[in-house]
């Protein structure tokens, strides 16, 4: 078992050096061990891509043909324009202003997220102060009460401050991320040796220097996780933006979906058949509102990767 | 620190149990008082805010554009659609901060009525206070009876969704088969279709809405709500029983579908089989064309089937959207007008996705579905009929019979029970959902 | 900063864990604090006063906790969480750490094109896969229809009778939320330095034993942090059952978890105390979980 101490000394003073073993010779059992990893990520390869695949492919089609055609048949490029150009109809592009609306909230909810969190996860991990514990307490008490139950309050709470109908009161409450302080608070305490900040403290730095100089460094894996954690979630909140905001105009992505799939026969057998909102279109409406989600998916976990493995040698 | 916390929450605890001084039981919701109605302070020129499901949208972009005038403020929301709960929610947290309500909305479900005209304030607006009666008798009749409390009318009916029989002319006629006008007539065709034609159907049983078809017709007691909030369920009464015994025989011997017909399995496989079906109105634009993909000129409705013991015909309705005026509002005068307009005018019904319910818009919607040529025969007569026949004893209620089926019954169903053997269960299914919704039972 | 000066009078506490206590910390966390009174403590303090007093704002004592728990549904609804509850758990707990220590260390390339791919399916939350759903649990022209066949499921209704639904439902959980987990436990992989990985293999210890002994070991807090908030939204499964109920017309009743029941509770039925009442049943339970992880596993505690 490896000590702690010795953790933090290889931390403090390593280098990234090549990980691969000399040699490589094809035993039975690396063959065996190789198989066993292709067959195992494999499969779960296909569990979480066949119905995305699905998904993508579902766009090219009429809904007949999702319907009766082979699940996996390609698609082709007319009915593909013609779901995009139904999609867009619907209310005059209102997909692309939801889409806007999503940005905003989200992003101005990241940007809280991101100056509140990291700080108070640093400071939860590494000062000392009366009442950390209990801070740490309350935030994971106040983590694990059920949404449905603080929707009134919040309601209650956003319209006693006159801030209903704003984007404030989807960006504030959005904001609070516990989640995030967490993370934070667990990467602080178990990458940043105490002696490093102490060895700080002593060459006079003061304590927000310490932040400033040896966290801040070493932060960007972890703001790379917060960031697409805050952001995911507030990009998929559907029941806050639902309840505080009033006008069809300010919908985010998520409760314009929902509007969509109700309007769609599929769904309402009192829509008639004037809307051509069938399964292509909301397949459609459904992938290009995950395209954000993904992009930010990418840089974050670039970020995280690089950051990560650099971590430790910084000083 | 975490032991005096649960020290603390213990003690708190006790002390809470032994100063408790008021009742738990919710408030009891009285019935709305139409008397008893009072506008709030009216402004004839402020702005009122209108929600609407998608559908409705270009509906009201219509009226506005007639009446310039008129200033609206137009929010898409869900319409309810599909058992959401989305007017309900929101008006609970508009009740608790006195401001924010809609002065119009629109919802795909006439059971809404069955909360918005209760409470302290409810929010709809009694509308034969606010709307000429000249124009609510323009409604078809009855077509006003699931927004009724008492007396007063409490929403306006945009759409009806009368149960007539469907069938596939072309087909009929091939296998050489009469259609059919009693439901004993039906039961024995369909034993017929499952020996000589193996395969095809003459209905389906697996949709939400079956009780609406079905039992609404044989005039089932399945929730008959007396005054107040009193409500009697009664399944085994021999109205019900004789509609599920024929629904068992025919899943048996094969020509009923225990599938819904919007399940893409039946779309796929079954479609094109379906002989006849008896279904709402709907069906035939939104089902035979748009989803089946039935080529034209193929489709046909007869009237609907009569019980031959009974000496009346009646049949069901399966949905039909209705709108509402909020008792808060301040511009209840275009509010009202507003209603009226995409209600009953020719501009905007006529050419409607469903069925009008105001009489004069749905005679110009029969002869535009008549233009269309989609239809083997003209649909006015069996629309027209059924229209008038909707059985007025099932009562709106606030829990759906639907999502209480379909969550009971279907997936009974599909592991091989009857619908017989399943009415027990069925009947306190919706006993105890009445209950939890504040009804008095028996 | 207004810290500069407050901090300054610091120079001392140079001993591992000797550093007293300072206000530095209260301004490190004096912006979270702020919003965490207004949108978790606030709210929360007021749920449990609503679960705790009647519409009329009397205090009832445990009233509505007796009598939503005498409702029919109640017991039938936390039945079902237990079971998906354990299930969900288990399920989540291997696959994500297997997963992530597969996936860590091994051809860089493919492993990133891997996670990137394992996550897909978490941004396809909520309102975006019902229609996903839709079709794929319907054998007659799912995708994986014939995995369905096999099990002998015919029609949407045998697919999702209820005896299949916690199955079901994990594994749509963990289709949409394994993904995120296995990002974090990547992460937390790649804090172990590679010298005591190499040390180890050194010593001769093969890849198993590493990471029963080494990685796993290290991994203890955040694996602690995924049983928390795991256990949390496990028992306040909302998301799949409307999902697969709107997918399906309705064929999963709508207070099925007690999540549901509490929302019908507070929208359908306008009883704001009963659903209060029933999410506070729910705190309780999540902390007493919580409780035994935190100091299972040491949580708080500083390495």
């Amino acid at each position: 078992m490896v000590t702690l101490q010795d953790r933090s000394r290889a931390t403090a003073t390593g280098h990234a050096k090549p990980r691969h073993r000399d040699g490589r010779r094809w035993t039975a059992g690396r063959v065996l061990g190789r198989a066993t990893w292709f067959g195992g990520t494999g499969l779960f390869l296909i569990f979480f891509a066949l119905p995305v695949l699905w998904m993508i492919l579902a766009t090219g089609k009429t809904d007949g043909d999702i319907i009766r055609g082979h699940p996996f048949a390609l698609g082709n490029w007319h009915d593909f324009t013609q779901t995009w150009n139904n999609l867009l109809a619907f209310q005059d592009g209102a997909i692309l202003l939801w889409m806007k609306n999503s940005a905003v909230y989200a992003f101005g909810a990241l940007v809280i997220t991101l100056v509140t969190a990291i700080p108070a996860g640093y400071g939860l991990a590494l000062t000392k102060f009366i009442g950390r514990k209990t801070l740490l307490t309350i935030t994971l008490i106040v983590m694990i009460m059920p949404a449905a139950a603080l929707v009134l309050p919040l309601y209650l709470e956003i319209n006693a401050v006159n801030l209903t109908g704003t984007i404030w009161s989807v960006i504030l409450p959005l904001s609070f991320f516990p989640f995030g302080v967490y993370l934070t608070y667990i990467y602080y305490s178990s990458t940043i040796p105490e002696d490093l900040l102490a060895a700080a403290r002593l060459d006079g730095c003061t304590e927000w220097q310490v932040f400033a100089k040896i966290a801040i460094p070493l932060a960007k894996p972890i703001i790379a996780l917060v960031s697409f954690f805050s952001f995911v979630g507030n990009w998929n909140n559907f029941f806050l933006p639902f309840v505080m905001l009033p006008d069809s105009q300010q919908y985010p992505a998520q409760v314009g979906l929902n509007n969509l799939l109700t309007a769609s026969a599929v769904f309402n057998t009192s829509a008639g058949t004037e809307a051509p909102i069938l399964r292509p279109e909301l397949a459609l409406a459904a992938l290009l509102t995950i395209l954000p989600v993904l992009l930010v998916f990418l840089f974050s976990q670039r970020a995280l990767v690089s950051g990560m493995l650099a971590g430790g040698t910084k000083e | 620190m975490n032991h005096r916390i649960a020290g603390a929450v213990a003690v708190f605890g006790a002390a809470l149990l032994l100063t408790a001084c008021g009742s738990a039981d919710p408030a009891p919701a009285p019935s709305a008082d139409a008397e008893q109605f009072k506008q709030v302070a009216q402004d004839p020129a402020g702005e009122i805010t209108v929600w609407a499901d998608a559908t409705r949208v270009p509906v009201v972009e219509a009226y506005q554009k007639a009446h310039p005038e008129a200033k609206i403020k137009l929010v898409t929301y869900s319409g309810n659609a599909n058992g959401a709960t989305d007017l309900q929610t929101k008006v609970q947290l508009f009740d608790r901060t006195g401001s924010g309500w809609p002065d119009v909305a629109f919802s795909t479900t006439t059971a809404d009525t069955a909360w918005a005209a209760f409470g302290a304030k409810p929010y709809a607006a009694p509308v034969d206070k606010v709307i000429d009666q000249s124009v609510l008798s323009g409604f078809s009749p009855g077509a006003l009876d699931p927004c009724k409390v008492g007396e007063n009318v409490y929403c306006v009916r945009n759409d009806l969704a009368q149960v007539v029989l469907w069938y596939n002319k072309k087909l009929l006629d091939e296998f050489g088969y009469q259609v059919p006008t009693t439901w004993e007539e039906y039961q024995t065709l369909g034993e017929k279709v499952a020996t000589e034609h193996p395969g095809y159907l003459v209905g389906t049983a697996g949709d939400p809405w079956m009780p609406e078809i079905y039992l609404w017709a044989s005039q089932c007691p399945a929730s008959t709500v007396t005054e107040g909030k009193n409500v009697t369920v009664d399944l085994k009464n021999e109205k019900c029983t004789r509609a599920v015994s024929m629904i068992d025989t025919l899943i048996k011997a094969g020509s009923m579908s225990k599938s819904s017909v919007f399940d893409a399995g039946f779309i796929k496989d079954k479609a094109a089989k379906l002989l006849m079906a008896p279904g709402p109105s709907w069906y035939g634009q939104v089902l035979f064309n748009a989803t089946f993909k039935i080529p034209k000129g193929e489709i046909a409705a007869a009237a609907p089937l009569k019980y031959a013991a009974d000496s009346e015909t009646f049949t069901g309705n399966v949905g039909g959207g209705v709108w509402y005026i909020s008792s808060h509002s301040k511009n209840l005068k275009t509010a009202a007008d507003l209603v009226s307009w995409v209600t009953t005018s020719d501009e905007a019904q006529g050419n409607a996705g469903t069925y009008p319910a105001f009489q004069s818009a749905a005679t110009l919607w029969l002869s535009n579905q008549q233009a269309t040529g989609y239809f083997a025969q003209d649909i006015a007569p069996a629309f027209t009929t059924a229209a008038k026949q909707v059985w007025p004893g099932w009562s709106a209620t606030q829990y759906s019979h639907e999502s209480i089926y379909a969550s009971t019954v279907v997936p009974a169903l599909n592991q091989g029970q009857t619908i017989t053997s399943t009415l027990d269960a069925w009947q306190t299914a919706i006993k105890n959902k009445a209950a939890t919704l504040g009804y008095k039972v028996s | 900063m207004a810290v500069a000066s407050t901090s300054a009078r610091r120079p001392e506490g140079g001993v591992r864990g000797g550093q007293k206590p300072s206000r530095a910390g209260y301004f490190f966390v004096s912006g979270y604090v702020i919003l965490l009174v207004a949108f978790g403590i606030l709210p929360t303090v007021y749920a449990v006063w609503l679960s705790i007093s009647n519409s009329r704002g009397q205090l009832v004592g445990l009233g509505n906790f007796l009598r939503t728990f005498t409702d029919y549904r109640f017991a039938a609804a936390f039945t079902h969480i237990v079971v998906y509850v354990l299930i969900w758990l288990v399920t989540l707990m291997v696959l994500v750490v297997t997963l992530a220590l597969m996936l860590h260390g091994r051809m860089r390339r493919t492993s990133a094109a891997l996670r990137f791919v394992y996550y897909l399916p978490g941004a396809l939350a909520g309102v975006a896969s019902v229609v996903l759903w839709l079709i794929l649990l319907d054998p007659a022209n799912s995708p994986v229809g014939f995995i369905l066949e096999a099990f002998g499921w015919d029609s949407l209704a045998t697919v999702i009778l209820p005896s299949h639904l916690p199955v079901l439902f994990t594994v749509i959980a963990f289709w949409t939320g394994a993904g995120g987990w296995i990002l974090v436990m990547y992460g937390a992989l790649n804090n172990i330095p590679a010298e005591i990985l190499e040390a180890a293999r050194a010593d001769g210890a093969g890849t198993f034993r590493i990471a029963m002994r080494i990685q796993l070991p290290l991994l203890r807090k955040w694996i602690a942090y995924m049983l928390i908030l795991a256990f949390a939204t496990g028992t306040q499964l909302f998301v799949e059952p409307q999902l697969v109920s709107t997918a399906s017309f309705g064929m999963i009743p709508d207070g099925w978890s007690p999540n549901q029941l509490s929302y019908q509770y507070a929208f359908q039925a306008g009883d704001f105390n009963g659903a209060a009442a029933l999410a506070v049943d729910l705190l309780f339970v999540g902390l007493a979980c919580a409780t035994a992880v935190v100091f299972r596993g040491r949580m708080f505690e500083r390495d």
